[in-house]
This record gives structure tokens, C-alpha cells and sequence, in this order.
């Protein structure tokens, strides 16, 4: 448990080293808001119930925050596998599972920081919603940070090449994020498109966050289908990042250190 | 428990693919000991440290750390040893301060334990004046003292040194040794890499290294009277001509290696017969006395730089971090 921590803060601590990447996280959530929100709202009109089209993805929104910063935390295990920082990790007297909980839980909380600013423009979303639902969006938050953390620290457990992961990252993730209702509703979509968001774990997350500001009967999934399969990729994905750890540099292409003297 | 030696490897063999990194590596290393594994790059050493600080599995063999068996004992081993590595293993943006006592943490000090250490360690480094500073504004010789103290944070009975000093110019090298040598008081032990050879005379035993195999084992003294005399390098006009004029007078040429190598009880006796007689003109000849270099070309046919080492290599100290 000690460990967890350990790891924890030293990503913490390097994260906090530079406060001023919080802006640029800020930039994309709040040109979808506020720009395609308003453009896109202006030309659909009202949408029944849910307020306008930019309350509805307003929660579709925190979760493109929460996602691509938390699988974005996942690359420092690449930067640290090119120099020999992981190896320093991986030497230590600390159970892998920790190391694996510390790397979910650091990239969550990076997260977890980035979205909740994005609750700052609360005030200013004429959000049909009360204390309750801001209440229960964290829980919801915590969980899909968790989540989508967990999806970035088992994809950078494999790979040395930091070149090489943010492609992976836009190949996986973006196509997730947009098959997840985040700027849609799934209900009136094609079947087609419904059936492959059973398949897209962002789409649970999105659909809780949904729920928690805008009400049950916006939500496509049941609740408590959405909580479990979250948990159990959660659970699942952390069990993968343990195995791919506990292969220490074995884990990493054939042969010996790949660090590019020659430079 | 004082008797198990520090490190015991038995038969080690190590394949990446085809590759054979190593192939069936014996050594014992005796508590309290300052040990050198010398060879040139891709010998294998990073490799076999790898195995010993548990970050891969041996093929096959067997590999213990003061007794703990590094595949089986993964955890024990890991509270036994400290390591530096090649590359650098601190975080740029943080201080030195900041980095062992993040580290610290890890390795499983608590508070108050992790501030004493980490003190204890930057005046027993010289790092004191440098402690609030960043990392990356470090010279080189202070980021390598900073990652021995890394390696030292939980105050291990193993200390591993992977090629510490790459990168380093003379001055911080002798500085950093100067340093390391302090540290086998109270009985820790040093297994350090390199492909310096005035580094490995520091150690008190020496292990040779090429293409996974130890081809070599002794004192830096008696491996250095493993040649007679003195040795004689002769670069000529044409070498195979002058190589075969040699074998034909009687003298043991060493196969193979450029340029000419000769080893002679009276080096200096021998020099003015060879400039008189030899049948072609002679460039340039240097006399010398035994190094570990000439006795590793003695025994391998190839000396310790690598083809990297005469391109002119640097360290990238944070390589490919944006």
C-alpha cells in the first residue's frame, strides 16, 4: 500500500511541476463546448428535455477531458522506459500490483484535475440540474478516470517508443470516443451504432456522467450495467499491466538497452 | 551469512532470439569485494546486470544475490541490491533533493527516514550546494553522483554499476571512482561494467568479458603478468608482409590484431633489431608496459573499443524526452 502512494507522488509531484499544461488540456473540451455546442445546438434547435444540445454534451465533454488526459498519463511510462527511470521503478522492493495501482490511480487523478475544471463553466450552463447530480457525477467521474487511466497504462506498458504510442492512442481512443454518444444521443441512432456502443467502454462512462447531471431518462445504459462493466475492464486492464510488470524489461523488445546514445 | 558470497552465477546463459547474449557465465564474488567486468559494448555485461537486479529471466543457469535466488526470491533481491544504470534513471524537471526523497519513498522509507537519508547522502556525495537545484541543471559528473545516490538510498549490501561513468570526461570519472571506492567500507560490495581500463585497475579482482563469455578471471596485477615484459606495437609500411616476416623469425606475432602486437621480456632490446631487419619500412612503433587493454587483445583478438565507442558516442543524457 505504501508503494501505491510512493508511486502516486512521484507522478503527482512531476505532473504539478508544470501547472501551466492544465490550459492546453483546457482548449479542446471548451472549442467542443462552446463552439460546436453553440454552432451545432443553433442549427438543431431545442433538444426535448435535456435543456439545449449544449447541456447535453456538456457531460460528454468532461469525459473527452477525462479520457484523453488519462490515457495521455500512460505515455510517462513510455519517457521513463526510454531513459532508465522505470527500470529504477521496476528494481524496487515494490509489489508490481502497486505499481500498476499507482500508475491507474496517478493517471486518474491527473484526470480527475483536468475535468473538474471544466466544472468551473457549471454556472454559465443553465444545466437542468441540482446538488444531487453534481453529488453523484464525481463517484461517476472517479470510476471512468479510473477506467480510461487503467486503457492508457496497460497500451504504454508495451511500447518504448514514445513516437509510436500517440498514434496508437488516436487509432484506439478517438474512434471510442466518438462511437460513445458523447456528442450524440444513442437512442435515436442506427442499430448499427448502438450495438457497437455496447462494445466501446467509453460509452458507459459518458452515458454515467449523463445520468448523474441530466437524469435517468437520459441515459442509454442501465446504471448499474455501466458501473460493472467499468469495474471489471478496470479490474481486468490493472491485472494485464501487473503481468506486463512483472516481465520487468523482458516486457520490451528483444535485447539489451535500447537507450540512443548516438544523438 | 558472512560467507554467502555477494554474488553467485552458475552456468548463466542468456538468448534474445538467436542471439546469444551469454553463454553459461560462472562467477562468485566475495562479500565486501570491489569486482570489474571489463569488455567492450555488447559483451554481455548489461545483460547479466539485468539478471542480477531481477529486470530479466535467464535462459537458462542460475543467478544469487547474497544468497537469494534473483528469479525464485525477486522481492529479497530487490531489498539487497542498489543499481545505477547506463541511461539516466532521475527525473530532470525535479531537484536533486526531491528525487531521492521520491525515491526514498519508493523503496520503502517513511518520512522522517526518507529526510535523514537523503541528507546523509548528499554530504556523503558532495551534493549538499546542489540539493535544491533542478536535476537538469546539473553537470555530469553531479547527475551520475546523484544517481549513485539513488542507487544508495535504501543503503544496500550490493551495489551494481552499469557502465556509471559513460560520457563522463576524465576529470568527473576520477572524481566519481574516487568516490565509489569510499563506499566498500562496511563491507558492501561493487560489481561495476565498463570498457575503460584504467577504471577496472581499481577493482580488486577483474572478470573479462566477450561475446558472453568470461574469458578471463584474476587480480588486476596477475592478469596484467599474464603478458612478459612488455609489449611492442609496430605499425608498417604493409603489415601482412611485416606479420609474416616476424612468424618466420620466430616471434609469436598476436593473430589478428592491428596493428602488429608483440609481446617481449626486453621490449627495448628487441625494437632496434626489428627496425634494422625488418624487410618493410617501419611508420611508427610505441613500447609499453603491459595494460589490461593489451591483455584482453591477447586473449579475445579484438580490443575493448566497440565500433559505437570509435564513432565518437556521447551520452544523451535525457535522450528522446520532449
Amino acid at each position: 500500500m505504501k508503494g501505491v502512494w510512493a508511486i502516486v507522488a512521484l507522478d503527482m509531484k512531476r505532473y504539478l511541476q508544470e501547472p501551466m499544461r492544465l490550459f492546453p488540456g483546457l482548449v479542446q473540451p471548451l472549442l467542443y463546448l462552446f463552439v460546436l455546442g453553440t454552432g451545432l445546438g443553433a442549427s438543431m434547435g431545442r433538444m426535448p428535455a435535456a435543456g439545449d444540445y449544449r447541456g447535453f454534451i456538456f457531460p460528454g465533454v468532461i469525459a473527452l477531458s477525462l479520457l484523453f488526459t488519462a490515457t495521455f498519463a500512460g505515455i510517462s511510462i513510455v519517457f521513463d522506459r526510454q531513459i532508465g527511470f522505470f527500470k529504477a521503478v521496476l528494481v524496487a522492493p515494490v509489489a508490481r500490483e502497486s505499481i500498476a495501482a499507482g500508475k491507474i490511480i496517478g493517471g486518474a487523478v491527473q484526470a480527475l484535475i483536468q475535468g473538474g475544471l471544466l466544472l468551473l463553466v457549471v454556472p454559465f450552463m443553465h444545466l437542468n440540474t441540482d446538488f444531487l447530480g453534481i453529488l453523484l457525477l464525481i463517484p461517476a467521474m472517479v470510476l471512468a478516470s479510473l477506467t480510461f487511466s487503467a486503457m492508457g497504462v496497460a497500451l504504454a506498458a508495451r511500447f518504448t517508443s514514445a513516437t509510436v504510442f500517440p498514434v496508437v492512442i488516436n487509432t484506439v481512443i478517438l474512434p471510442m470516443y466518438f462511437m460513445s454518444g458523447a456528442m450524440y444521443p444513442l437512442q435515436p441512432a442506427p442499430g448499427w451504432m448502438q450495438k457497437l456502443a455496447h462494445l466501446d467502454p467509453v460509452a458507459y462512462g459518458v452515458d454515467l456522467l449523463r445520468g448523474a447531471l441530466l437524469g435517468r431518462e437520459h441515459m442509454f445504459f442501465n446504471p448499474w450495467l455501466s458501473v460493472s462493466v467499468l469495474t471489471v475492464l478496470l479490474v481486468l486492464l490493472a491485472w494485464v499491466s501487473v503481468g506486463i510488470f512483472k516481465r520487468g524489461e523482458e516486457s520490451e523488445l528483444t535485447g539489451p538497452s535500447k537507450f540512443p546514445w548516438r544523438r | 551469512m558472512s560467507n554467502t558470497p555477494a554474488v553467485e552465477v552458475k552456468g548463466l546463459v542468456k538468448n534474445y532470439g538467436k542471439v546469444e547474449a551469454l553463454r553459461g557465465v560462472d562467477l562468485s564474488i566475495g562479500a565486501g569485494e570491489m569486482f570489474a567486468l571489463l569488455g567492450p559494448n555488447g559483451a554481455g555485461k548489461t545483460t547479466l546486470f539485468s539478471i542480477l537486479s531481477t529486470l530479466r529471466t535467464p535462459t537458462a543457469g542460475s543467478a544469487r544475490v547474497l544468497g537469494r535466488d534473483v528469479v525464485t526470491e525477486r522481492d529479497a533481491t530487490r531489498r539487497e541490491i542498489g543499481i545505477v544504470f547506463q541511461e539516466p534513471a532521475i527525473e530532470r524537471t525535479l531537484t536533486v533533493r526531491d528525487n531521492l526523497k521520491l525515491m526514498g519513498r519508493l523503496y520503502g522509507l517513511d518520512g522522517a527516514g526518507v529526510n535523514k537519508r537523503t541528507d546523509e547522502l548528499l554530504n556523503e556525495l558532495n551534493l549538499a550546494e546542489a540539493a535544491d537545484r533542478k536535476a537538469e541543471r546539473l553537470s555530469g559528473g553531479q547527475r551520475r553522483r546523484v544517481e549513485l545516490a539513488r542507487a544508495l538510498v535504501t543503503n544496500p549490501r550490493v551495489l551494481f554499476l552499469d557502465e556509471a561513468t559513460l560520457g563522463l570526461d576524465v576529470e568527473a570519472r576520477r572524481g566519481f571512482w574516487k568516490q565509489v571506492r569510499g563506499l566498500t567500507s562496511s563491507g558492501r560490495s561493487i560489481v561495476f561494467a565498463t570498457h575503460y581500463m584504467e577504471e577496472a585497475e581499481v577493482a580488486d579482482r577483474i572478470a573479462m568479458i566477450s561475446e558472453g563469455r568470461i574469458v578471463a578471471l584474476d587480480t588486476p596485477q596477475n592478469l596484467k603478468s599474464r603478458m612478459g615484459g612488455g609489449v611492442i606495437r609496430l605499425h608498417t609500411a604493409d603489415d601482412a608482409k611485416a606479420r609474416e616476416w616476424l612468424v618466420a623469425r620466430g616471434y609469436q606475432p598476436a593473430a589478428q590484431v592491428q596493428p602488429i602486437m608483440l609481446e617481449q621480456k626486453d621490449p627495448a632490446a628487441v625494437v632496434p633489431v626489428l627496425l634494422r631487419d625488418l624487410p618493410v619500412a617501419v611508420v611508427r612503433v610505441e613500447v609499453h608496459a603491459p595494460s589490461l587493454e593489451d591483455v584482453f587483445v591477447k586473449i579475445t583478438g579484438r580490443g575493448l573499443a566497440d565500433e559505437t565507442a570509435k564513432n565518437g558516442a556521447t551520452r544523451a543524457p535525457w535522450g528522446g524526452r520532449p
